[in-house]
């Protein structure tokens, strides 16, 4: 059965990895690249957010906070003076603390509550970022935010930062599939499908629901660690509630559960306000009914669209 | 039967507000044994059950099973030790495939870590391998060998619930808990369904079995217990059952007048 699916998935893993690494061959303007970048990191923080919310069943409005957290402890660290190799383990840290303050005492209640905690939660590290100026910039930011670098290599110029967010986003995908295809990705879905029957058939829900709350804050916290450094500019806007309900409708859009959803939705919702731009306020209103569309048409998600038209397809949710 | 018995309750008492779901039940299933769990509507039937699986706590009481005490244990440790069920209403996992709903129960007792998982390594493609094996011996036993790949939503409703019960022994249980397993069945499948019992206690599964269908239980028991308003008014054979005044009262006697 896996060789099945490997045997069916190479062909479309070929085609998306030819066009990504193509993509800076055509489009040569630096705005593109930088946009397309965004979305890549948007892509892996909307991944992890999968995790929690479109494997578990659990409402997480924190990814962007998680998001914020990585940046922040990066652009902080390496404008302290510390080498940049240790930004991904300290924002890890950081956000592997956060997510179990969090997820200890919520995990054990039902959905909303998780809901509920982390629009807090989101709030509280806004407000953070925003009153604690002389280390966080405030509402103006960090600037100048020293770049990757490991061993004094490190990537130069926007395509050498692009192919590196492709390979990290590739390694991101890998990860979760092989979590999907585990004891612990199955448990996940059947803690969603019905908690009372998951315990019954011997899963630890309450852990289950905590493991995939963390590893989706650290996949937001290393694609932060990688928007301070790459982007090398950050402010609280692009982590705020906002964000959150952003990254969730890319979740939505792009297809709940679905890993190829996930990168759907968010490169899609990343980079359509910027290509409508010239209907200007107009985009709000094509962006309302984009959402609804997709909700009403096809409540998978775009990813769905596509299994429809191949049911086995199925198989690589 | 010398050995201890694989489930001993006692004093078992479960309230929903003023109503006492189950007054003070003792219950001892000898092992290897098919024991029926019989009564009116609402005598308390899937309450026990639930008590004994977790699902739902006692509020008093004592629950050992295979020695161990139980008494307000989270469902996935008492599932560990031993004890796997079905449901009246059918819960399946939708969203994954007929053996992945499995195999989320083979998977209980393996050792995991998010490492190995992320590394793919050797001992992790092993404990796969096993969960694997596992999973297709359970749907083996029920016949949904060749739906295996299928979404478990495409499989019929009867089929669901024999997903349910190999579900359930991908644990490897050593008590099965059936919970009304031919609710909606017709005759053909019921009696596939006495079989799938009947092989299942001669490899030495315990199964306590809360059903509807009177005649059906009568066939393949060897005890059952019957509850009434949360009291356990007999116990015995089904030949003595049958012939006990109180539960030709309290039950089989309205019955088989209409039927």
């Amino acid at each position: 059965m896996r060789k099945a699916l490997r045997w069916k998935a190479w062909p479309i893993i070929a085609v998306s990895a030819a066009v990504a690494l193509a993509v800076p061959v055509i489009a040569h303007d630096g705005y593109v690249i930088q946009l397309l970048n965004i979305a890549i990191l948007n892509a892996i923080v909307v991944i992890g957010l999968n995790f929690a919310t479109g494997w578990a069943g659990q409402i997480n409005f924190g990814q962007a906070a998680f998001y914020g957290l990585g940046a922040y402890t990066t652009a902080i660290a390496t404008k302290a003076g510390l080498p940049w190799i240790v930004t991904p383990f300290l924002s890890v840290i950081v956000v592997v603390v956060a997510s179990l303050i969090l997820g200890l005492p919520t995990m054990r209640l039902r959905t909303y509550y998780l809901a509920m905690t982390t629009i807090g939660f989101g709030e509280i590290i806004r407000l953070m970022i925003v009153h604690w100026e002389p280390v966080t910039g405030g509402t103006s930011g960090l600037r100048a935010i020293p770049g990757i670098s490991i061993f004094g290599i490190g990537p130069q110029g926007q395509i050498q930062h692009y192919y590196l967010l492709i390979a990290t986003l590739g390694l991101a995908v890998l990860i979760a599939l092989r979590v999907r295809n585990s004891v612990l990705g199955r448990a996940m879905i059947a803690t969603k499908d019905s908690e009372i029957a998951a315990e019954q058939s011997g899963v630890d829900t309450t852990r289950t629901k905590l493991l995939a709350f963390m590893i989706g804050a650290i996949y937001a916290g290393l694609a932060g660690c990688l928007y301070a450094s790459s982007i090398r500019f950050i402010s609280p806007d692009s982590f705020s509630g906002t964000q959150a309900i952003l990254l969730m409708t890319m979740l939505i859009i792009g297809g709940m559960g679905s890993i190829a959803g996930c990168v759907v939705g968010a490169v899609a919702l990343t980079i359509l306000p910027e290509a409508l731009r010239f209907l200007g306020q107009w985009y709000l209103v094509l962006y309302g009914l984009g959402v609804v569309a997709v909700i009403v048409l096809a409540p998978g998600g775009l990813a769905s669209l596509a299994s429809q038209v191949q049911p086995r397809r199925a198989r690589l949710r | 039967m010398t050995s201890e018995p694989i489930i001993a309750a006692r004093g078992v008492t479960r309230r929903f507000g003023g109503l006492v779901a189950l007054d003070s039940i003792d219950l001892d299933v000898p092992r290897g044994i098919v024991q029926a769990i019989i009564g009116p509507n609402g005598s308390g039937k899937t309450t026990l059950l639930n008590a004994l699986s977790g699902a739902s706590h006692a509020d008093a009481g004592s629950i050992r099973i295979g020695g161990n005490e139980i008494f307000r244990l989270k469902p996935h440790r008492i599932a560990r030790l031993g004890l796997a069920r079905t449901f009246q209403t059918i819960r399946i996992f939708d969203n994954l495939s007929v053996i992945e709903n499995v195999k989320v129960a083979a998977g209980c007792n393996m050792p995991t870590s998010l490492f190995n998982i992320i590394a793919s390594n050797a001992r992790q493609r092993q404990s796969e391998a096993a969960i694997d094996r596992n999973s297709r011996e359970a749907l083996e036993i029920v016949g949904l060998a060749g739906r295996a790949n299928d979404h478990a939503t495409q499989l019929p409703y009867a089929q669901q619930r024999l997903l349910e019960i190999a579900r359930a022994l991908a644990s490897k249980p050593n008590v099965l808990l059936l919970d009304e397993p031919a609710a909606g069945m017709n005759m053909t499948e019921s009696m596939t369904l006495l079989n799938t019992i009947a092989r299942l206690k001669s490899s030495g599964i315990t199964i306590l079995l809360v059903e509807h269908n009177v005649r059906l239980v009568m066939g393949i028991s060897d005890r059952v217990t019957v509850l009434d308003f949360g009291k356990k008014i007999a116990e015995g054979a089904p030949s003595e059952v049958q012939r006990n005044l109180l539960v030709i009262e309290a039950y089989l006697g309205r019955r088989h007048r209409h039927a």
